[in-house]
């Protein structure tokens, strides 16, 4: 059998891809860069693959506001091959600015392509913040954190707007939190610039109701390699490739 | 065709609120409230409905088809880019109208409706024209204006003739004036020789061409004429470093790293820009030394970046700005702004955020670095040949930028603020980081032949350079243009950014348009390379250039630059050593919240330092990552321990007092920064970065005395500089009144360790632990320093204790000591001396610091605190540190150990001098910048 391969989708403006595919091979995962246009185009299916990652960056120089134009693009010429990977409950993740997409896309938190249910506002203190922070992973079931409940992971943080916004939606839908900026005590927290961007709740990553879909804004990609100062964000991949070789 | 309007108002505007407390932290105070409309017109027959989505998010927005601002809560000024002009959006809202399947949607542009609440129409006409906009592409849009389309308009003006037949030499420096060429009389008269060799006048395209190719920017005449850059390379030839895999004559300079790859590095200021238009100085700064990576060899990556400030004080009052200069506040905020908008979308982590002032900097100092990587069969460029094709490509070309080269070789004067603000180019980082994936697969895929950015001079330089040896001829038809009113010179000249020029062999051509295509990067097919010896230029179907290569690059006449020994002023320091306990807690609160010294995180958080993944040590570190670490350390190949170090050294008091001495302490403390970090100063490179006064027969000498010093000394620590730049223009003349830049210099260093996890940073590591100040020290010699600046004093000697054999002694046994794990933490001794990396060591580790003087000899206990002894190091060794028997010659100090209490305190014995808490410290630290740019 061959290796189950991720899928890191990327596009004019990416700049994250190539440090997220590098994270999930030190996990012994295999990921294949795959270019937006390639997709619509038809030169490379989403069928092919069995998980995918949206990374960080400004897509399309974040015009119009982060995320939308690459969620544009997903919503309305890949929904049949985006519905399909739903269907067939094979986890996606979104960092940072692919957090932004999953939720302009409205695949987060409600799995409903073209529907969205929450909105990443800019920070509280209108800034861009760089920052390194601490995650707090709650019990909610998702396969991205099976087994990291209650454990704090330190990763760096780095973006511009990151300040959820949720709507009341049906418990079905509704955005269900992994991840919360935590103190120096590993509790949960509205300090700044503990939680960099006034996040509500102290909440910086959700995942949806089947827990295969995670948003996040920091980074677990540059909390992997051997060089950098926290290998904490690793773990979240040695979770996705678990999941896939199960 | 018809013209549609939305009008959209988010709930929720942190950028509204952050404007308002901006404007009213400048004064503004009937200011009551900003609101911020942003307006979407789209040109064409489409469903509105179904693009929607795309303009609109409705959890946070609403639309709506008029506006829904309320005229009577305040004037309304909306500001929108000029006709002629191409919004940087519209190529995305096209690219989304055509995923939503509605290609009936023609054109889009956006515009901006900024509600002033409280104040009157001119007072919110002169805040945004401030503040809010560029006049060169942007306007103010007038309500009820009437638009038949959006697409842009606008006619070129014809070519004209010039002619310098018979004129004289007034009349040829009254010509250079006029037509803003900055050229020298010696210029004009060669150009008007070589008219009548040639038997015809010039169009206006080729003296353009001609004077911005001889200006000091492009072609350095200040340097070539002393000699200076010839000194420099002839130092580095003589080390003929075996790492050294290119110096000098590419667009940046090359060093081998390991398995294959090379490192380079490259920094270049952009004063001129930035002093009269921050905002779009500052991201062209960024966007320019990294195209110069992009175009290194055959194409380099980017992996690293910087940004060092040199302003006036920005807490300076209004009525001290000297006429012709902007508010230092405004330059440095509007800078930290700039940074963040390129360097962040561009992916580049920021290695070194710096910021100083003096008050000669009235014309600012931006200097920006750029680290690349790449292979190192790619480090060297070939040759064109007739035959290949030269291709454009990147952004489109418009009117931003025109004049860049010769306005910013000329002094700055209260009139350049307004008349060549058209120098300004403007920066999309969009763009550039398009052609940042693409170029290295054009590269791997052996479609460059050679490759180089478009900066000062456009066009016609990019060109005019790679077809030197050869001949070009290029069709100015097929330059995409933003702005359809340019004419062929300003075409050839617009120095437009984020483009790129290569060099494709015929074969490889339909290969190269095709990954250019799959990445989204607009290109054309500029010309050809001939082998005539000759740049032509055809434009509307006439020969708007021919243009002999010889005479455009061997011709130009370099003035001789007269030198004499500058006069100094200086005086002797009268400070007295603090008397009591509060008498300390005052100078150090002085020194920790002088802005040389204080929390710079405010700025440097704005900029994203780890994206790439591969920041092993970023410019903050410590336990709750505010610490300023003074190294930046990248592990480039993923799953290699091997690093790249950078470190900085940048000082404007120093020049003032001795800029020979300054330049020679720069380089020892750029190198020991990395050295007590564990980097071994003989695999390591240096680039040089110098802002000097417009050239006098002082300053010249000045300028003579810092390069002999850095050519020498790196000959004789065998540690090379591989790249550097050089602006002889940091003048300002207005109001009568001259004020020069101090004469600076800040050297970069670049080197290589062997495990990054091996770097030793400033943060304390354990309570217990000793702290010894390893190397020479005076308490006596205060001049220059930071506590004497915090006195209003500057003094008349700088600490210069060091010689090449001395230094290099102390840097051996420092790696020594590192490899045999010898010392936990340690730092450079630098601005705000030893105080300063006590505080810092503690803050970052969360423990404190207790020195105790009883025994050292020093004359006083305020300069050996304060004093910044370049050279020497502060270490934390465990309590059972011996000196080794056999370098018993160098310096040993202990002064004191690491305590588990965040305190600081210094004794003398069991008498405490003085004492505070780090958090009291800290607080004091971290105001200065809070204040300045929030």
């Amino acid at each position: 059998m061959t290796q189950a391969t991720t899928a890191i989708l990327y596009a004019p403006g990416t700049n994250c891809h190539e440090e997220t595919a590098a994270a999930i091979e030190l996990a012994h995962g295999k990921a294949e860069l795959v270019l937006l246009k390639d997709l619509i185009g038809g030169q490379t299916r989403l069928d092919d693959y069995q998980a995918a990652v949206v990374p960080g960056g400004f897509s399309y120089g974040d015009h119009l506001g982060a995320g939308r134009i690459f969620a544009t693009m997903l919503v309305a010429r890949l929904r049949d091959q985006l519905v399909r990977f739903l269907d067939a409950k094979k986890p996606l993740l979104g960092i940072c600015n692919g957090y932004q997409v999953l939720t302009e896309a409205g695949i987060l938190p409600g799995r409903t392509p073209g529907q969205r249910g929450m909105a990443l506002l800019e920070n509280q203190s209108a800034r861009f913040e760089d920052r390194k922070v601490r995650m707090i992973v709650s019990k909610v079931k998702c396969v991205w954190t099976e087994g990291l409940a209650g454990q704090v992971l330190e990763m760096p943080s780095a973006h511009g707007e990151g300040r959820p916004l949720f709507c009341d939606s049906d418990a079905a839908s509704a955005p269900r939190a992994v991840f919360h900026y935590g103190d120096e005590h590993g509790q949960p927290t509205m300090d700044y610039p503990s939680n960099p961007n006034g996040s509500p709740g102290a909440v910086a990553g959700v995942t949806d109701e089947s827990g295969l879909v995670l948003g996040l804004m920091p980074h677990p990609e540059r909390a992997s390699l051997p060089g950098q100062y926290s290998q904490d964000g690793l773990r979240i991949f040695q979770n996705l490739v678990n999941w896939l070789n199960r | 065709m018809a013209i549609h309007s939305i009008y959209i108002l988010s709930k929720d505007d942190p950028e509204a609120r952050s404007l308002l407390s901006f404007f009213r932290r400048r004064g503004h105070d009937k200011l009551t409230n900003v609101m911020i409309e942003r307006v979407v017109w789209l040109e064409g027959s489409f469903n509105m409905e179904r693009l929607m989505p795309l303009f609109i998010n409705p959890l946070y927005q609403v639309p709506a088809e008029t506006s829904q601002l309320d005229p009577e809560h305040g004037p309304i000024v909306e500001i929108a880019y000029r006709p002629a002009v191409t919004d940087p959006e519209t190529p995305s809202i096209l690219d989304g109208a055509h995923a939503l399947g509605e290609d009936g949607l023609l054109f889009a542009r956006l515009s901006r409706r900024y509600q002033f609440c409280g104040l009157d129409e001119h007072e919110a006409k002169t805040l945004a024209a401030h503040f809010l906009y560029n006049k060169v592409v942007e306007r103010i849009r007038e309500p009820n204006e009437a638009v038949t389309t959006l697409r842009p308009t606008g006619n070129p003006d014809p070519v004209g003739k010039v002619s310098f037949e018979g004129l004289s030499d007034d009349e040829l420096a009254a010509l250079s004036r006029e037509r803003s060429w900055y050229a020298p009389l010696s210029q004009m008269k060669v150009i008007q020789a070589h008219q009548k060799q040639r038997g015809r006048p010039y169009t206006d395209a080729e003296v353009e061409i001609l004077v911005q190719s001889w200006s000091d920017h492009c072609y350095h005449t200040t340097w070539k004429s002393l000699g200076l850059l010839k000194r420099l390379m002839a130092a580095t030839r003589e080390i003929n470093h075996p790492l050294v895999v290119s110096s000098f004559t590419d667009n940046a300079g090359g060093m081998d790293f390991v398995d294959g790859w090379v490192v380079t590095i490259k920094g270049e200021t952009h004063n001129f820009p930035s002093s009269i238009a921050p905002f779009g100085g500052i991201a062209t700064k960024h966007g320019g030394v990294i195209r110069d990576t992009l175009g290194f060899g055959k194409g380099a990556y980017p992996i690293g970046g910087t940004t060092v400030m040199g302003t006036m004080d920005p807490r300076m009052a209004e009525s001290e700005v000297p006429a012709g200069a902007l508010h230092p506040e405004l330059i440095v905020s509007e800078s930290i702004r700039a940074t963040a908008y390129y360097m962040n979308p561009m992916g580049i982590p920021m290695m070194h955020p710096i910021y100083r002032c003096h008050p000669g900097y009235a014309k600012c100092f931006a200097l920006g670095h750029s680290v690349g990587l790449l292979p190192k069969k790619y480090v060297r460029k070939d040759a064109p040949r007739p035959g290949d094709v030269a291709v454009l490509f990147g952004g489109s070309t418009g009117r931003d930028g025109v004049h860049g080269a010769t306005a910013s070789s000329a002094a700055m004067t209260g009139e350049t603020l307004e008349k060549e603000s058209a120098a300004v180019q403007i920066g999309h980082p969009i763009t550039e980081r398009r052609f940042t994936t693409a170029i290295p697969i054009l590269r791997d895929s052996e479609c460059i032949r050679t490759i180089t950015d478009l900066g000062a001079g456009g066009i016609s330089c990019a060109v005019g350079e790679m077809g030197a040896d050869t001949g070009v001829e290029i069709n100015l038809d097929a330059v995409p243009l933003k702005d359809k009113s340019l004419t062929a010179w300003e075409i050839l000249l617009s120095e437009s950014q984020e483009r790129m020029l290569m060099a494709v062999p015929p074969e490889k051509l339909e290969e190269a348009q095709a990954i250019l295509r799959r990445f989204e990067v607009a290109s054309c097919v500029l010309g050809k390379f001939t082998n005539t010896g000759r740049l032509q230029a055809k434009w509307q179907g006439e020969m708007v250039v021919d243009l002999n290569m010889f005479f455009l690059w061997k011709s130009c006449p370099i003035d001789p630059t007269p030198t004499a020994p500058p006069q100094r002023h200086l005086a002797p320091l009268t400070i007295l050593p603090p008397q009591s306990r509060e008498e300390w807690g005052i100078v150090v609160c002085r020194l920790l919240s002088h802005y040389h010294c204080a929390d710079q995180s405010p700025a440097g958080t704005r900029y994203d330092s780890t994206v790439q993944g591969r920041t092993a040590v970023g410019p903050y570190g410590g336990k709750n990552h505010r610490m300023p670490t003074n190294i930046y350390v990248s592990a480039p190949l993923r799953n290699k321990p091997n690093g790249v170090i950078t470190t900085l050294a940048f000082n404007p008091f120093y020049g003032e007092i001795d800029p020979a001495v300054m330049a020679r302490l720069m380089i020892w403390e750029a190198i020991t920064k990395a050295v007590v970090a564990g980097t071994d100063y003989r695999q390591m490179v240096l680039c040089d970065n110098f802002y000097t006064p417009r050239v006098r027969p002082d300053t010249a000498s000045e300028l003579v005395a810092m390069v002999d010093t850095i050519a020498d000394l790196s000959v004789e620590i065998g540690v090379p500089f591989i790249s550097g730049k050089d602006s002889s223009s940091g003048t300002l003349e207005a109001g009568g009144k001259r004020i020069d830049v101090p004469p600076t210099l800040a050297v970069a260093t670049m080197g290589r360790v062997s495990d990054v996890k091996k770097v030793v940073t400033k943060d304390f590591k354990r309570a217990g632990n000793r702290l010894l100040l390893l190397g020479r020290y005076d308490a006596n010699i205060l001049g220059g320093t930071v506590y004497a600046d915090s006195l209003g004093q500057r003094g008349d000697s700088l600490f210069d204790a060091y010689d090449p054999i001395s230094m290099k002694v102390q840097w051996d046994y420092l790696l020594e000591l590192h490899a045999q794990h010898r010392y936990v933490s340690a730092s450079a001794i630098a601005e705000g001396g030893m105080m300063l990396r006590l505080f810092e060591g503690a803050f970052g580790s969360g423990l404190g610091a207790r020195v105790d003087v009883e025994g050292i000899p020093a004359s006083r206990l305020d300069g050996l605190l304060f004093g910044e002894f370049i050279g020497a190091c502060l270490l934390e060794v465990p309590p059972d540190f011996k000196i080794p028997a056999h370098l018993a010659g160098i310096r040993h100090q202990f002064i004191g150990h690491v305590t588990a209490e965040p305190h600081l305190t210094i004794a003398r014995g069991g008498e405490v001098i003085w004492e505070e808490s780090i958090a009291t410290l800290a607080d004091t630290w971290s105001e200065t910048f809070r204040e300045v740019v929030k």
